[in-house]
């Protein structure tokens, strides 16, 4: 080709050397010839075929050697200076921290209680078990753990109840956080009472079920969510999960007694932490379902503990025996942690076993509670939250009370607190983890009525508390 | 909390959360595992011939079309297994792969690793095999280059965890 431009001319001639170079190398491929008959025998006079193969082949291509890449980027990636930087600035705390001025006069404050105050049958017997198995017990219960005074709790425990079988926890706080991540998984939905205590909400978080809470002791607020659970259901054609309702005997942030009659008509399973109802509520103390005589193998599972009334230590769930028998494989608290100490669990049963001989203790807890009360009757400043027949109550401040901060009115609880022991009354705060909470508590005293004081003396007590709260808060009112 | 109306029809589903993606790399993902034992990966040459050789048994079926047969069925199966099915057949992670499929669940999300490239290479060969085989006829191009897309698209990286039309979302509360 000659054209008259001599730049042109030469470009067309380099043009044409190198692909007769390229196609001269190409053919000294071995295999390159049946290759480009290939292509040329596959056209077959059809353009567009061979455009479509030939994209899919570059695709192929370009897929098979791009480089890998995650596509979560949670993870935060330091480089190895970084890494070090880190490691230079790290100083270790010291083993023994500095405590504030307000921790200080806390800890001085510190009673310390000298002696057991139960009948001296508990206390032999527990000397006698510990000479007999010593102090700990060898392993998790499934791994050599489990000892003769452990099922002989269970069964004690299942008896007093009237339930089917009982697993025992060596640690009360994790009861609940326990049995409820081994039946609930993601997917199932808990129905759950805004004013459960934080080990409850713990074990519903873990669980990771979906949650919905409903109002404090309201059952019509339960029945909307129930209802409006099934029409969500209807709605989005969800297949059927798991299906449960948590809430507590007696509620430990509050002082309510739950209203079981009319929570187990509903058709979930029905969880009942029964921490502090278990022997105080009830004709023979056996809880909510002897204080409204219900059937205890109509509920589904049975939470209690015996660090409140049986004066030991540890957990237990009570319930059918499919129920307790799940708990002994998947339960991570039964499964991983150390079996609860025998002279612990032999004294939880001879607490059980004191209330079946003495049980004129439970109308004793009931009748100190009502005198407790009713001199608190007229009490300003705070309110007793609690409902009448509960021997734990909350004291807590009127809205009137000038504090706005929780940590003034936690101030103003401890003055009252401190009144109150100087008086010759012990009196504690009840303690939350504020930042933790799923809603909102306020901060209050707490009080737990025993069998143990005369009326005489509760009626002194009471009186103390009573001038300890005017005293301190009458100039503090808006 | 009504249902909520998507206004698209391609919808992105949100990256796992902090608490998801704890439960995810807490214990090795065994059902997505096996695409890197040993076998796995000539396991899908195996199936292919033995599909061949069944469909080319019978005897009133061309070879045409038992290439064609082979090619759709691999596609369809492939596509059943990697992205339709989502989750995983027993529980030991709490469901925290329970919206994905199996496709995502490979490597934990991580695109254009080893297995992934393999098993796209597949379906390509295959369907240019059975154009070879079925002597570049119009009609069963079409057909196989249709099946091919759809299992390519759903490959793409683009498309993790991108759900169309509302088809198998993971209805999270």
């Amino acid at each position: 080709m000659n054209t008259s431009y001599p730049i042109l001319n030469d470009l067309f001639v380099f043009l044409n050397s190198t692909i007769t170079d390229i196609s001269i190398v190409y053919s000294r491929i071995p295999g390159s010839g049946i290759l480009l008959k290939y292509i040329k025998n596959s056209h077959q006079n059809d353009p567009f075929r061979t455009f479509l193969e030939a994209l899919l082949v570059l695709f192929a291509i370009i897929y098979l050697l791009t480089k890998r890449y995650r596509t979560d980027n949670n993870l935060i990636e330091l480089t190895p200076s970084e890494i070090e930087e880190l490691v230079e600035e790290w100083q270790p705390e010291s083993l023994v921290p500095t405590i504030t001025e307000s921790q200080r006069i806390e800890l001085d404050k510190t009673p310390i209680l000298n002696g057991p105050q139960g009948p001296r049958i508990k206390l032999e017997k527990a000397i006698q078990i510990l000479r007999k198995y010593g102090v700990g017990s060898c392993g998790p219960p499934g791994f050599y753990g489990t000892i003769d005074v452990h099922t002989e709790f269970e069964r004690t425990v299942s008896e007093f109840l009237g339930t089917d079988d009982t697993i025992l926890y060596s640690q009360a706080f994790s009861t609940i956080g326990s049995a409820i991540p081994s039946f609930c998984k993601r997917g199932d939905i808990i129905v759950a009472d805004q004013g459960c205590n934080f080990a409850i909400q713990k074990g519903i978080q873990i669980s990771r079920s979906v949650i919905k809470w409903y109002k404090h002791n309201d059952m019509q607020d339960l029945e909307n969510i129930l209802l409006k659970i099934k029409n969500e259901d209807i709605e989005s054609g969800r297949r059927l999960t798991r299906r449960f309702i948590v809430t507590e005997g007696i509620f430990e942030n509050s002082g309510d007694i739950a209203q079981l009659p009319k929570l187990k008509k509903f058709k979930y399973r029905l969880i009942l932490d029964e921490s502090l109802s278990i022997g105080t509520l009830g004709k023979r103390g056996a809880g909510l379902t002897d204080y409204y005589n219900i059937n205890p193998k109509e509920i589904d599972m049975i939470v209690g503990s015996m660090c409140t009334a049986l004066c030991s230590s540890g957990g237990f769930c009570s319930g059918s025996f499919e129920i307790t028998d799940h708990q002994r494989i998947s339960g991570p608290a039964y499964c991983y942690s150390a079996a609860l100490p025998a002279m612990l669990s032999a004294c939880a049963t001879e607490s059980i076993k004191n209330l079946d001989r003495n049980p004129h203790l439970v109308a004793k807890v009931l009748s100190n509670t009502s005198t407790f009360k009713s001199n608190m009757a007229n009490v300003k400043y705070v309110t007793v939250d609690g409902f009448a027949d509960s021997p734990v109550f909350h004291l807590r401040l009127i809205k009137d009370i000038k504090a706005n901060s929780i940590e003034e009115k936690e101030k103003l609880l401890q003055e009252i607190v401190d009144d109150a022991m100087n008086n010759g009354v012990i009196l504690t705060r009840a303690k939350y983890v504020f930042a933790q909470e799923m809603f909102g508590i306020e901060p209050s005293i707490r009080i737990c009525i025993s069998a143990s004081f005369s009326k005489k003396e509760i009626e002194k007590a009471a009186a103390i508390t009573k001038s300890a709260i005017t005293k301190v808060l009458k100039n503090k009112v808006r | 909390m009504g249902r909520r109306r998507s206004r698209s029809f391609i919808i992105a589903e949100k990256p796992s959360s902090y608490v998801e993606s704890l439960d995810q790399y807490a214990l090795p993902n065994l059902n997505s595992n096996w695409v890197y034992y040993k076998g796995a990966w000539f396991i899908h040459i195996i199936l292919i011939l033995c599909v061949k050789i069944l469909s080319s048994i019978i005897p009133c079926v061309s070879p045409e079309t038992s290439w064609t047969f082979t090619n759709l069925s691999y596609m369809l199966g492939s596509f059943v297994m990697f992205h339709w099915v989502k989750g995983v057949p027993f529980d030991f992670n709490s469901g925290a792969y329970d919206g994905m499929t199996l496709w995502e669940q490979i490597d934990n999300g991580a695109q254009f690793t080893p297995a992934k490239k393999y098993l796209t290479a597949v379906p390509i060969g295959l369907f240019l095999l059975s154009t070879h085989y079925t002597h570049y006829d119009a009609f069963t191009f079409l057909v196989n280059f249709t099946f091919l897309l759809v299992v390519l698209i759903a490959k793409l990286p683009q498309l993790h965890k991108v759900r169309i039309f509302g088809i198998n979302r993971w209805e999270d509360e």
